[in-house]
């Protein structure tokens, strides 16, 4: 008899549940939202198709738009440039550490993430209040009045503010990564190293950090698209604010499309969001691999 | 035999069911009030039990937010095609007129509702091509709240009836750690009404900003520039809570509420934070309101009131139970004045008379209406497409974050007003 999973019908059969799933789960939004992004829709009601009128519209007379856009690449950049290297420091420190400190500090770095984003939003909106926050109030009282200011609506502060809620909810994670990732390190290796005369620096960047390459490579693709997924944490402080400044894509189309009550044009930002998302993690993978060879 | 028993025992349940399925309706419903143990919601809780009473067999359930997540669900359900079958909604061209013209809403019978006690013009405001869509619940009036005992610890014993007066009462509360005035940023609507009321304070001229979006002025015209100048000066002046463009509805209330705040900006729908037990009694006893002031050099004079009606119900057009909607409808406009007024919530769309024990808010709020000698109707953020809606809040926050200039500002609203004219 012949061998039932070598026979393409019952591959085709088992693997049609899944693809069923993806498809109206994916492919099918999608496709609405392709079309409904050619149109005038409010959302309700009567619309006509307006051919590429939309994508027009937010290519070249939409500053909101590529500001969004900026703020996403801002948000990719820091959390790449400063909160990865941060946390692979601090990653190599607590492999480095007896096992039950490490165990106890693990467990501290790692609570941010496992926090309800509404509580996480919540909580620093208040810390920076200007009114009863904690970190005003602890700054008056060091006698740093200066530096005491609205940290979520004043301009200058407003998307560092909200980037750094962003990088401290995540920074679990990327230890939690890393520390995974250096534990794989064979000692054998280190020791070697150290026989041929290497520092510890030395070991870290010419032998841990290119071992490690697939480790990184992976959280970075995982950063870029969780940076350009960000939208609830927005939301949930600033909502874009002071003026546009804050804003990022997720929240811009989803107020497009259901507080401005233009459907079409917000389902036209998505779908210039899903092509730069998409490019986005192509050219990154692409790069990572030309690393690892 | 155990198979038989169950048998007979499901049969014998069968005709239960559908008996009870045929003599129990549910209405759903929707609206902005998810407090439901004070003041408004309350009041609705009420209408709901005493309408179910008299109405055996009729069960109500309610969906509700805060004010903009819960338009935002409304329009998002509309979409969705589930809407409830009674809500809460505004009377204004920017959100229901979307709603009449995609069908969603079905019309009264006027004449059902006439001698209801309805002030002037409260019914016509939810006309659209003749047809009566909705029913008015309250009566808005923008003022400013304030703190009696606030003031008097700051040694101000003169409610600021001039702006030049207002920006001189700033330092004043500063010096105590005081927060001069607060309202709701993030929404940036209170910003617009403000906005609406400067220009009408400078120009003399009711409605102005309304002519601006026929297109029978321009926003670029001085009186806007000058407004905006003024909007901008306020929030440059510290008069409002440093994180103005973050602070929602709920945190800038809380801010008055707790005593945070000497003054707070807002419609008469907040009349009821003189009975809201989720604030101290001393708060409560000290609340009053005052007239928004004018403009020393300004044609438009104090009893220039914003007032219009905002709130309003309405019934899905995809409604089961029409008839027993629009009973509810006629029982909460004959209940709803009553209550509200007694429990002291907000001024509703029909006359109420005063009575002795009126909360000290509530009697100003009603001899500011007495005073006004002309009243603006809906504000102009709402008088458009929702899109003009939003580029004016979005214009407002950047104006009042300092990233635009008045006159940029200007043109923002010109550009938007032009494309909604043209739509």
């Amino acid at each position: 008899m012949a061998d039932p999973s070598r026979s393409r019908a019952t591959v085709a059969f088992l693997v049609l549940p899944g693809l069923a799933v993806l498809a109206f789960s994916l492919v099918v939004p999608l496709c609405v939202s392709v079309y409904f992004s050619f149109t005038d829709s409010e959302g309700f009601g009567e619309y006509k198709t307006v051919g590429f009128e939309n994508y027009v519209a937010i290519l070249t007379d939409d500053p909101v738009f590529w500001r969004s856009l900026r703020n996403v690449v801002v948000l990719i950049v820091a959390t790449i440039f400063v909160q990865n290297p941060i946390a692979f420091v601090l990653a190599a420190i607590l492999s480095r550490m007896s096992a039950r400190l490490s165990r106890i500090l693990r467990t501290i770095y790692f609570v941010p993430a496992v926090l309800s984003l509404v509580v996480v939003a919540k909580l620093w909106a208040d810390v920076f209040n200007p009114t009863f926050g904690i970190l005003n109030k602890t700054l008056h009282a060091i006698g740093l009045d200066g530096l005491a200011m609205s940290w979520l609506s004043d301009p200058r502060t407003a998307l560092p503010a909200v980037i750094w809620i962003i990088l401290w909810q995540g920074f679990g994670w990327a230890v939690f990564f890393y520390y995974a990732g250096l534990m794989t390190v064979p000692r054998d290796l280190e020791e070697a190293a150290r026989v041929d005369g290497a520092s510890t620096f030395q070991t870290y960047t010419r032998v841990i950090i290119p071992y490690m390459f697939p480790v990184i490579s992976t959280v970075i693709v995982i950063d870029v698209i969780s940076s350009m997924k960000q939208m609830e944490l927005i939301y949930l402080t600033t909502n874009g604010a002071p003026g546009q400044l804050t804003q990022f894509l997720g929240v811009y189309l989803y107020q497009k499309a259901f507080v401005a009550g233009e459907y079409g044009y917000g389902n036209a930002i998505s779908v210039l969001f899903v092509i730069i998302s998409v490019g986005l993690t192509l050219v990154v993978q692409r790069v990572m691999r030309g690393r690892l060879r | 035999m155990k198979a038989t028993a169950f048998l007979v025992l499901a049969l014998a349940l069968v005709p239960v069911y559908r008996a009870e399925a045929q003599s129990k309706v549910t209405i759903k419903m929707g609206d902005n009030l998810p407090d439901r143990t004070a003041t408004w919601g309350a009041i609705i809780e009420q209408i709901n039990s005493e309408f179910k009473a008299a109405h055996p067999g009729t069960e109500i359930v309610t969906e509700s937010y805060q004010d903009q997540p819960y338009q935002q669900k409304i329009k998002i359900y509309a979409t969705a095609k589930q809407l409830p079958e009674v809500f809460k909604f505004w009377s204004f061209t920017s959100l229901l007129k979307p709603l009449i013209n995609g069908g969603f809403v079905a019309p009264l019978d006027r004449a059902e509702f006439e001698g209801l006690g309805y002030l002037p013009g409260a019914l016509d405001t939810n006309t659209y091509g003749g047809k009566l869509y909705g029913i008015p619940v309250s009566t808005d009036i923008w003022v400013i709240y304030y703190n009696k005992k606030l003031f008097k610890d700051a040694g101000i014993d003169k409610l600021p009836t001039t702006l030049d007066e207002l920006y001189a009462v700033i330092p004043r509360f500063k010096a105590k750690g005081i927060i001069p005035m607060t309202t709701d940023g993030k929404d940036a609507w209170p910003l617009s009404i403000t906005f609406d009321l400067l220009a009408w304070r400078i120009g003399g001229e009711r409605a102005l900003t309304g002519k601006a979006l026929d297109r029978k002025i321009k926003f670029t015209d001085p009186v806007f520039v000058q407004a905006a100048k003024e909007l901008q000066q306020f929030v440059k002046s510290g008069l409002f809570q440093e994180d103005l463009m973050v602070s929602d509805y709920g945190a800038s209330r809380n801010l008055f509420g707790q005593g945070k705040a000497a003054m707070y900006l807002m419609g008469s729908w907040e009349l009821g934070l003189g009975t809201d037990k989720a604030f101290s009694q001393e708060f409560r006893d000290n609340v009053d309101a005052f007239k928004f002031p004018v403009l020393a050099n300004g044609k438009g004079v104090v009893d220039d009131l914003m007032a219009w009606y905002g709130g309003n119900y309405v019934i899905s057009s995809a409604t089961k139970n029409l008839a027993l909607d629009k009973q509810y409808l006629q029982f909460y406009a004959k209940r709803f004045p009553e209550l509200a007024w007694e429990k002291a919530v907000t001024l509703p769309a029909q006359t109420v008379k005063p009575r002795p024990n009126d909360t000290t808010v509530a009697k100003t709020i009603l001899k500011i209406v007495a005073d006004a000698k002309s009243t603006s109707g809906t504000p102009a953020l709402d008088l458009s497409t929702p899109r003009f809606k939003d580029d004016n809040e979005n214009a407002i926050r950047e104006l009042c974050s300092g990233l635009i200039t008045p006159e940029a500002f200007v043109k923002k609203l010109d550009v938007s007003a032009e494309k909604a004219a043209k739509k």
